[in-house]
């Protein structure tokens, strides 16, 4: 039977989006199928100030928030009420989710680092988990394709575990930036700028970044990298792509030939059902929805032979931090220190070889501090007193806010930690849902406890006095507000750890683990693990299923541990790797 | 890692002339950008000729609390609350709550936290331990020494006074209300970011390279 397309690409992500440009490049007829609505950045996204909204970027007050984000950015997010997920007993995960075209890419925190051989054969090093079934090698040429294209700003610093790239040039520190790089210096630590997929300088005729700092809420522009703007123009240019937005992946149809013969979708708003065929299905959904799909298509979910689809699931592990202020830059002017939304990184420098290992926790983490001035004086209500003294002491601090937190810990990956469908639970077009089952072990809370050690020792290297609620966030509800608890004088006394993440909002909290709260980072990997045996894992090197040939999944379903960096660039990376694959296959016989 | 000069990065960082004309390009070719491009561009340019500052003004304030009525609470109490946030963020040689119109927007709050009664009615209680506290009926002096009086228990654990979360809840509300203005934000903090610029301002000072 004659196919309609030559390939399926569901999800318009930083992956379905790289997909769909390189396959319709090469010649392929692509079906792009997302699950939520269409988006146009010249008209939906814009700079909008707190004060031009009625509720100043807080819901309604009462009303049940159905949207991660606020009421600047919750069109680009995902309304959980029509797409519920549970959780097994003792679970607590948060799963940042967005439903729309261009997927979480139009918010994302765009650090871009690649990830090195000593995370690829972390495994082989200390006899932990898999290796993967790629290498640095492997990877290079990809890393520098995606980079080449997509544009990151970005320092060479010529570390081993911490691999340069095709850079832009970087973008400059701002003075907390620079504190905190010279804090390093001082404790023999490297640090570099943030590597950011955010443009510096006119790239492939988009413009460099503005600095509004307002990348959460969509850019205006295209200076970060995201599918709207970067990947989909090109894809469409070529005429070979259709975009179909709207549309709820409910399963892959597979034919008698054990091959995926299509997908079937929902209309999202007419809940019609509708079959499309294709030579090839490419699953770009996100991590979980990938394995979702796939579990959703065959009774014991498709191209499972191996068993594995679904387990070791992991994140990295979030948590922990310093916030306050740095009494050098105290009573300073006001600067446009969050118009980046950037910081430093300084790349893990323990456990990279024999010399660095550490005898009670195996792995790393990169750490990343940034600081100055921000939208909203977040620790204000919490500052006793009144009046003038009290205004200017804000302003004063305003300026001088700093935080320290873990930008990737790297989560062991453990086989109990999965996703299952939920034998009951369905979302609105009638799909089960995930349920998922995802506990930290000990060597994570070991590792979050280091890394507050170090945050500590580098904030108190530059000078910092630590406080609770400074550092960058909009306002977190309405004080007064049921849920948004009154942060009174000497609440949060132990000084100014943090909980989650950067951005506020981020991460869900296990609750306190041996005083210390573990989160998660929004960087869910694992679940269909590649490997080189089709007995260990779901996918091959390529993310072809083991076991389906017409069948790729693009994402961080392939990641048989997390590593240290920010997983987008690489889940880029093997999608690019997974593309030359796909198009030397079709050439090489006609399905 | 090398430490470029912080002004050759911003020197780098401008855009080209070919680079403006280009944008220039896509400004007319793009729907929706052209308004944005002009303020890019402005900034750019601004930026060449050696200002220094991006040019941008903020946009002004919603008209929403302009000619507001309050409609939640009684005349007496939005009298008292309006005196107890100009005492709290009072207006010097910035703005203060007064400018920033902070009773009526959490007036306008309220009236519209119908779905919330537990919000509401902790204000109704609050309004309740301030007429207790004499602060209705008390001049600008007493008023004062009422504030002063309600505050200590935050600097102080061992003190305490009826009216203590009276004043914690109209500081919180008032502080939101305050800095998510246009007068707290821009006129009182200068917030520079939600801007157009042709560069990030790196840092020039000597003393932040070494701690």
């Amino acid at each position: 039977m004659a196919a309609t397309y030559d390939a399926i690409v569901v999800g318009s992500g930083a992956c379905g989006g790289w997909a769909a440009m390189e396959l319709a490049k090469a010649g392929m007829k692509v079906l792009m199928l997302e699950a939520g609505s269409h988006i146009d950045p010249a008209k939906d996204f814009h700079h909008t100030f707190l004060y031009q909204m009625e509720y100043r970027g807080q819901a309604k007050p009462g009303a049940l928030r159905r949207y991660a984000g606020s009421e600047r950015n919750y069109r680009i997010m995902l309304d959980s009420s029509e797409n519920p997920y549970t959780t097994a007993p003792g679970t607590v995960y948060n799963w940042g989710r967005s439903r729309v075209l261009g997927g979480r890419t139009l918010h994302w925190a765009r650090a871009s680092d690649r990830m090195a051989d000593y995370e690829f054969k972390a495994a082989s090093r200390d006899g932990y988990g898999m290796d993967w079934a790629v290498s640095y090698a492997d990877m290079k040429p990809y890393y520098d394709r995606v980079e080449g294209f997509i544009g990151v700003s970005a320092a060479k610093e010529g570390l081993p575990q911490f691999p340069d790239g095709v850079f832009l040039p970087p973008m400059p520190l701002n003075c907390a930036e620079t504190i905190f790089t010279a804090a390093c210096k001082s404790l023999g630590w490297r640090s570099t700028h943030r590597r950011l997929a955010q443009l510096t300088r006119m790239h492939n005729n988009r413009p460099p970044c503005h600095y509004c700092g307002n990348c959460v809420n969509g850019c205006d522009v295209g200076a970060m990298f995201n599918t709207v703007a970067v990947t989909l123009p090109p894809a469409l240019k070529t005429g070979n792509v259709e975009v179909r937005t709207d549309t709820v992946v409910a399963q892959v149809r597979m034919n008698n030939e054990n091959r995926a013969q299509g997908v079937t979708y929902i209309e999202r708003n007419t809940m019609k059902s509708v079959d499309v065929d294709a030579k090839y299905v490419v699953l770009a959904a996100s991590t979980l929805e990938n394995t979702r799909l796939m579990l959703l298509s065959a009774k014991d979910g498709l191209a499972n032979s191996s068993g594995t689809l679904g387990h070791y699931m992991m994140d990295q592990v979030g948590g922990g931090g310093v916030t306050g202020i740095l009494p050098k830059l105290k009573g300073g002017p006001s600067r446009l220190d969050d118009g980046k939304s950037a910081g430093i990184s300084i790349p893990n420098f323990q456990n990279i070889d024999k010399k660095t290992a550490r005898k009670d926790f195996i792995r790393g983490y990169v750490i990343n501090a940034t600081g100055g001035q921000s939208e909203y004086p977040q620790f204000a209500s919490a500052l006793p007193g009144y009046g003038s003294a009290w205004k200017k002491e804000v302003k004063s601090r305003y300026v001088a806010q700093a935080r320290v937190w873990i930008a990737g810990g790297e989560m062991l990956s453990q086989k109990e930690n999965r996703v299952e469908l939920d034998p009951e639970v369905k979302d609105r077009w009638g799909i089960p849902v995930l349920k998922i089952h995802f506990t930290h072990s000990d060597n994570d809370r070991k590792l979050i406890a280091d890394f507050q050690e170090k945050a500590d020792e580098l904030f108190k290297k530059a000078g910092g006095e630590a406080m609770p609620g400074m550092g960058r966030g909009g306002p977190t509800g309405f004080p007064g507000a049921p849920g948004s608890p009154d942060v009174g004088p000497g609440a949060g006394g132990q000084g100014g750890r943090q909980g989650g993440g950067p951005g506020g909002g981020r991460g869900a909290r296990e609750g306190a683990v041996g005083g210390r709260a573990l989160g998660s980072s929004i960087h869910e990997v694992g679940t269909a693990r590649m490997s080189a045996s089709p007995k260990d894992g779901v996918l091959n090197s390529f993310c072809q299923t083991h076991d389906v040939p017409n069948l790729y999944v693009f994402g961080g379903n392939a990641f048989p541990s997390t590593g240290d960096k920010h997983p987008t660039l690489t889940m880029m990376a093997l999608s690019a790797r997974g593309c030359d694959h796909l198009l030397e296959q079709a050439k090489g016989k006609k399905a | 890692m090398n430490l470029t000069p912080a002004g050759y990065i911003v020197f780098g960082m401008l855009p080209t002339r070919r680079e403006l004309v280009d944008l220039a390009v896509r400004a007319a070719a793009l729907p929706g950008a052209a308004e944005f491009f002009a303020a890019w561009l402005r900034a750019a340019q601004e930026h060449q000729h050696g200002s220094g500052s991006s040019g941008f003004t903020a946009p002004p304030e919603p008209l929403l609390l302009r000619d507001y009525q309050p409609k939640f609470f009684a005349p007496d109490d939005f009298e008292a609350l309006q005196s107890f946030t100009e005492i709290l963020i009072p207006t010097d040689d910035t703005p203060g709550a007064r400018e920033a119109r902070c009773a009526h927007y959490i007036d306008f709050l309220m009236q519209a936290s119908g779905d919330a009664p537990q919000t509401q009615n902790g204000w109704r209680d609050a309004m309740k331990a301030l007429q207790e506290a004499g602060f209705h009926a008390a001049d600008a002096k007493g008023r004062a020494a009422l504030v002063e009086a309600m505050s200590q228990p935050e600097r102080d654990r061992t003190a305490t006074h009826p009216a203590y979360s009276a004043y914690r809840l109209i500081k919180q509300q008032n502080t939101f209300a305050f800095y998510t203005s246009r007068a707290g934000m821009i006129g009182a903090l200068e917030y520079k970011g939600n801007s157009y610029n042709a560069s990030f301002p790196a840092c020039t000072h000597p003393e932040h390279h070494t701690v």
